[in-house]
């Protein structure tokens, strides 16, 4: 019923090729190749039903270095950014900010920003301090999700708010869309009522 | 975008259109736009008559809102819709497509969108076209008067004046009409029943069926615009999402350069003994680019793009709900269960009388509360109103006789009610049950008077319950015993004409058998024969009815299968429900004595039903039969919300995944290319594997944003675009290859060895590819003066040094420089004509035959490096080194007369007074340059015995090197005869 585009922002090998596989077919593949393959923009569908409305995502994920800026930017209409850094990896997390700046800079106005510490399993490995995500989430005022593409943590979850928050920003745009999902139910009402008035 | 949706809102029912296009109609010089839709209309005698309607509209037409009816045209025998080709113009492929639509009374034209779906609607026209066979009737086109004006008038009743033709088009006054947001008026609806039938010469009125369908409640404009405005959405989304792949195929179109045209290929110091001997430039040039695609200019054009829309919105979002809707289907069992569900059914033949008696023991009495309740009646009302006007007090004394009479433990709601004349069928579900009622339908076949009429016939209602479709239908078959072949034919009949839309407007219409569950009630008129009255009455008082269902027309005409194949009747263990003396329990004592008979049936088919009973009641006697009623369990199938939602879940999760599957993904053997130490025309090569996946895919080589090109300009990718085949590969060269025009900026570094490739998958993933390098900078491609600063080779400066005096202005020489004595001449220059001197003053067809590729690679290392004496060690052609020479001067960036002295010099160049103070304006090393290449060529004049050379030879191979038009590449004849004679002038005279 509805279609739109979620972007993944990310330095490389914050391990967002695994989250695009997760959201998408929910699977894992560990053994990645990660650098061929890595550069470019690549995007996959998925299809979800938040609150009764269908909603058809093309989720795009567009290579991280810096070189290819100007060059990424042309894909960045997008409703909805996933923000994603790795928490073993503290310059991924100093990305955020810059990825920020840059999200302000291009992104069309209203687009919703989620925050996302992905390998929330590799815990052995973690340089990001969790108090450290909550803070950018206060500062940017975005939600916040610890996530596992290996263990499927918080995948669907974050998925799902970013998808309601960008239905929400576009809630008068939707508002159609809703009551006729709730037609067939007004349909069986309003013969209960005609009855009512219809009998002695 | 099907705009035929937009314009399907505003009809009234019974009319479809069937196709729509926006073209453009031309009236004289003004263009408009308009929506042309064919629309059919299904006349109740059979067959079907076409009109083309003619809307304004606003942007593309979405719903019924942003049309507004303009005309009407309506398909006649004279009208006719042609495709005309303009005489004389040159037929462009994807131009629009010009058709002449004429009728007796006018004759309009309109230019409608290349491509196949204009073809459609050509063609769908071509066969609403009525023919010229004079066996069928001419249109009437009686359903158009509705549109005549915006006021509804009252259709004249009778007369011939109704029959007349119609004129040949109605224009609307203004508003559109109707309305396509709610139902029809009752009044409307009647209106439009009517029909006029010619019976023997006498036109009489019938009023049309449409009525109980409009007081039945249904509002399929509702749900059908519901659609309509969700597909809408995905549209805009699309094509929103769409237009980012879409500028970009029109920015790689951009990218065609003249340069391309130059028909040499790629090689260098080709010997072609064929090519113009005065254009030095093209000795050295190749084919650097084949970019300029024709077919860039067809994919480019908008209408492709919009195109692109459509398929990624409307096409794949229905098929994908279809595939969703099927997958679901194919999985029912793992999602629902079956749950028994009581159904009670009842029929009653009435007799044309009022209610008088309260129909609680038919209804309610000794049965537990049913879950459903399905009521029919039949001869409702006898009176010739009802079936003139459709229109009878008793359907609300019936309705309102049973809604009272349900059963008293649950609460009901109607769901649907339905009538045809005096054939009514009522439909209650328990309240709890009503939010799992859905897809709620009801028709209606008449099958009476010229096999049309309402008086006989059948109406249905069909709905969904929870999982399970139900069909109820409620008929009146013909009477008289010996008419049993005329109700099998009703029965047929009615399954074939009773039609029910689907929600989805593009599925075809149900029918009676595609449901899950069918009961079929109703006085189905079988009577009872071969037995006369008084053996049936004997036996009906012994209650042996087994021997007397054996004469029952309807048992033998079912186990003779000439009707109700497949359906299923319970034993009959109650005597005839027909007919009695009215308010009694006696048999017909009229006059006609009718045999007794069991005329009121409930027959079933489907799975999981068991009939719990079968009766009738002699309680009542209001009519001339008595009432049946049966009930039933029926298994229907129930979701398992849990259960369902994961099995939603998972079909468009897999359907997801196939998609993701078919998006064309390629692996590059290589993404990182690092071209070392390129120098000037020096070709380097590069390649790389495009291995391609399970999908067939087409790959290009896009533009970069605000790019004319996919690369740079000494950069080539060949191919830069290609088709693959699942699992095949190809290989892509990168090709890099300085010349003069990029040179200089190599040389100064505003222009550096690096790019980055765009590798776009149609439908697919991008894929960036970076180039980098690193240049080696040339005498060749650098200015004059900045030589004459360079004291050293070029290759022993420091980079950053060459970029200084590569951006030094031409103009700087005389402000008392800083820099050490400039030299008056480039030492290359020096070199090069020194070694000519030297040794080629005496050689045959010097500067006219081609020099060596390899060779002039060396040439360009000494002079670089300074190694001149390398030059005379080296074996080399004598014309290897002329044709450097030329290069050099071809490279020069400002040639050695200046851009500014050009016109000066084309000016006087009969004058030699005038021609040589110009040349004394010139820049010194310019002057400098100039003077010493022009003694050199006097010196090689003085050879012309043994060399060949004459001053018009020279002159035209110097002329256009030396002096060079600013505006570029365009070269005239006269500017280009005129640069020989300026330099023949200097050839002949000695200074």
């Amino acid at each position: 019923d509805v279609l739109f585009r979620l972007l993944l922002i990310r330095d490389s090998r914050v391990g967002k090729t695994c989250l695009l596989c997760r959201f998408t077919d929910n699977e894992f593949h560990s053994s990645h190749i990660s650098t061929i393959g890595s550069q470019g923009v690549d995007f996959k569908m998925n299809t979800i039903e938040v609150d009764g409305i269908k909603v058809r995502i093309q989720i795009w994920d567009t290579a991280g270095q810096e070189r290819y800026q100007t060059i990424t930017k042309q894909y960045r209409r997008a409703r909805g950014i996933f923000l994603v850094y790795d928490i073993s990896s503290e310059r991924s997390y100093q990305h955020i900010m810059k990825w920020v700046s840059v999200v302000n800079e291009y992104a069309p106005e209203g687009v919703q920003k989620i925050l996302i510490g992905n390998k929330a399993d590799e815990e052995q490995k973690r340089q990001v301090g969790r108090k450290q995500g909550q803070q950018l989430t206060k500062e940017y005022g975005m939600d916040f999700y610890k996530t596992s593409a290996c263990t499927n943590l918080n995948i669907k979850e974050s998925f799902t708010r970013l998808t309601e928050l960008v239905l929400q920003a576009h809630r008068k745009e939707l508002d159609g869309v809703r009551t006729r999902a709730s037609k067939e139910l007004a349909l069986a009402e309003l013969e209960e009522d005609e009855r009512q008035t219809g009998s002695p | 975008m099907d705009q035929s949706v937009a314009i399907q809102e505003t009809l009234a029912e019974g009319e479809y259109c069937i196709i729509a296009v926006q073209g453009v109609l031309c009236e004289g010089d003004s263009r408009q736009s308009r929506l042309l839709g064919l629309v059919r209309y299904r006349l109740e005698h059979g067959g079907q008559e076409h009109a083309l309607f003619l809307y304004t509209h606003r942007r593309m037409a979405i719903t019924g809102d942003d049309v507004c009816l303009d005309q009407i045209v309506p398909v006649s025998r004279d009208f006719t819709l042609e495709e005309v080709s303009s005489d004389g113009e040159l037929y462009i492929l994807g131009s629009d497509v010009t058709v002449q639509l004429d009728t007796a009374e006018l004759s309009l034209t309109f230019q409608l969108p290349f491509g196949s779906h204009t073809r459609m609607f050509l063609q769908e026209v071509a066969r609403a076209c009525p023919g010229l066979d004079p066996a069928t009737r001419d249109p009437e086109f009686q359903w158009l008067s509705r549109y005549r004006c915006t006021e509804m008038e009252p259709l004249p009743r009778g007369g011939n004046s109704a029959l007349g033709t119609w004129p040949g088009c109605a224009r609307i006054g203004g508003g559109r009409y109707p309305s396509g947001e709610g139902r029809w008026g009752l009044e409307e609806a009647r209106l439009q029943g009517w029909a006029l039938l010619c019976v023997g010469g006498v036109v009489m009125e019938l009023p049309g069926f449409l009525l109980a369908e409009a007081a039945a409640g249904a509002d399929p404009w509702g749900s059908a615009g519901g659609a309509v405005r969700r597909r809408d959405e995905e549209l805009e989304e699309a094509a929103e999402m769409s237009a980012a792949a879409g500028s970009r195929d029109r920015d790689s179109s951009g990218g065609s350069h003249l340069d391309n045209l130059r028909p040499n290929g790629k090689g260098l110091f080709v010997d072609q003994s064929s090519r113009g001997q005065d254009k030095p430039e093209n000795l050295l040039t190749r084919q650097t680019k084949s970019k300029l695609e024709i077919t860039d200019m067809v994919r480019s054009s908008t209408i492709t793009v919009s195109d692109k829309a459509h398929i990624l919105s409307m096409q794949k979002f229905g098929l994908r709900e279809t595939l969703v809707k099927s997958y679901l289907m194919q999985k029912e069992e793992d999602y629902t269960y079956i749950q028994n569900f009581r159904f009670f059914v009842g029929t009653y033949n009435v007799n044309g009388q009022s209610p008088k008696e309260c129909l609680q023991p038919w209804l309610s009495h000794g049965i537990q509360a049913p879950d459903v309740y399905c009521v029919g009646f039949q001869e409702l009302d006898l009176s010739k109103e009802a079936f003139f006007f459709h229109d009878t007090p008793k359907e609300e004394e019936w309705f309102k006789a049973v809604s009272e009479s349900l059963h008293p433990d649950a609460k009901y709601a109607k769901v649907k009610f339905i009538r045809l004349v005096g054939i009514m069928l009522l439909l209650y579900v328990k309240q709890e049950h009503a939010a799992h009622i859905s897809e709620v339908e009801a028709e209606t076949v008449g099958t009476g008077i010229m096999g049309r009429m309402g008086n006989k016939g059948g109406v249905a209602i069909r709905f969904k319950f929870h999982n399970t479709s139900i069909c109820v239908v409620n008929s009146h078959l013909a009477a008289h015993t010996e008419e049993y072949e005329r109700r099998n034919q009703d029965y047929k009949d009615i399954c074939s004409r009773m039609q029910f839309c689907q929600v989805d407007p593009s599925l075809p219409p149900l029918t009676i058998s595609k449901h899950d569950v069918i009961l079929w009630l109703g006085d189905l008129n079988y009577r009872i024969e071969e037995l006369d009255v008084e053996k049936v009455k004997k036996l009906i008082e012994e209650k042996d009815f087994q021997t007397l269902y054996a004469y029952d027309q309807l048992k033998t005409q079912v186990a003779a299968k000439a009707v109700f194949e497949g359906f299923t009747e319970g034993e009959l263990t109650f005597q005839p429900t027909y007919k009695y003396d009215t308010g009694s329990d006696e048999w017909d004592t009229s006059e006609k004595c009718r045999a007794p008979a069991w005329c009121d049936r409930i027959l079933w088919k489907g799975k999981n039903i068991t009939q719990l009973s079968y009766q009738s009641h002699m309680a009542l006697k209001t009519s001339d039969h008595k009432p049946v009623s049966s009930e039933f369990d029926i298994g229907v199938r129930v979701k398992n919300e849990e259960l369902y939602r994961k099995t939603l879940e998972e079909i468009v999760r897999s359907l997801d995944k196939m998609e993701n599957a078919n998006i064309p993904s390629v692996s590059l053997s290589k993404l990182e290319f690092c071209f070392q130490n390129v120098k000037y025309m020096q070709l380097q090569v590069e390649s790389f594997t495009i291995h391609n996946g399970q999908v067939p895919c087409q790959f290009e080589f896009i533009n970069k944003p605000g790019e004319e090109s996919y690369c740079r300009q000494w950069l080539n990718a060949n191919p830069s675009k290609g088709f693959l085949l699942p699992d095949s590969a190809i290989e892509i060269e990168l090709e890099i290859f300085v010349t003069k025009t990029m040179a200089t900026k190599l040389n100064s570094g505003e222009d550096k060895i690096e790019d980055i490739l765009v590798l776009h998958l149609d439908r697919g993933k991008d894929y960036f590819l970076s180039v980098s390098g690193n240049y080696v900078p040339s005498c060749f491609g650098s200015p004059i003066h900045t030589l004459c600063y360079m004291r050293e080779p070029i290759s022993d400066l420091p980079l950053e040094t060459v970029r200084e005096l590569t951006l030094m202005p031409l103009w700087t020489e005389d402000d008392g420089s800083q820099l050490e004595n400039p030299m008056e001449i480039p030492k290359e220059l020096w070199m090069m004509v020194d070694y000519l001197y030297r040794n080629a003053a005496q050689e045959e067809d010097l500067f006219q035959q081609p020099g060596r590729r390899l060779e002039f690679e060396h040439i360009r290392d000494c002079l670089d490096t300074g190694m001149i004496e390398n030059l005379d060690t080296l074996c080399i052609l004598h014309h290897s080194v002329a044709e450097a020479l030329l290069l050099f001067l071809e490279s020069l960036p400002e040639p050695v007369i200046c851009y500014s002295a050009y016109h000066n010099c084309l000016e006087c160049s009969g004058n030699y007074t005038a021609s040589k103070q110009v040349i004394s304006t010139l820049p010194t090393f310019h002057k400098n340059v100039f003077n010493y290449l022009l003694a050199f060529l006097r010196q090689l004049l003085e050879n012309s015995e043994k060399n060949h050379l004459d001053e018009n030879i020279l002159a035209s191979i110097f002329g256009s090197l030396l002096l060079r038009n600013p505006a570029g590449q365009q070269k005239l004849e006269m500017a280009e005869k005129k640069a020989q004679e300026f330099i023949h002038q200097f050839l002949c005279n000695s200074p």
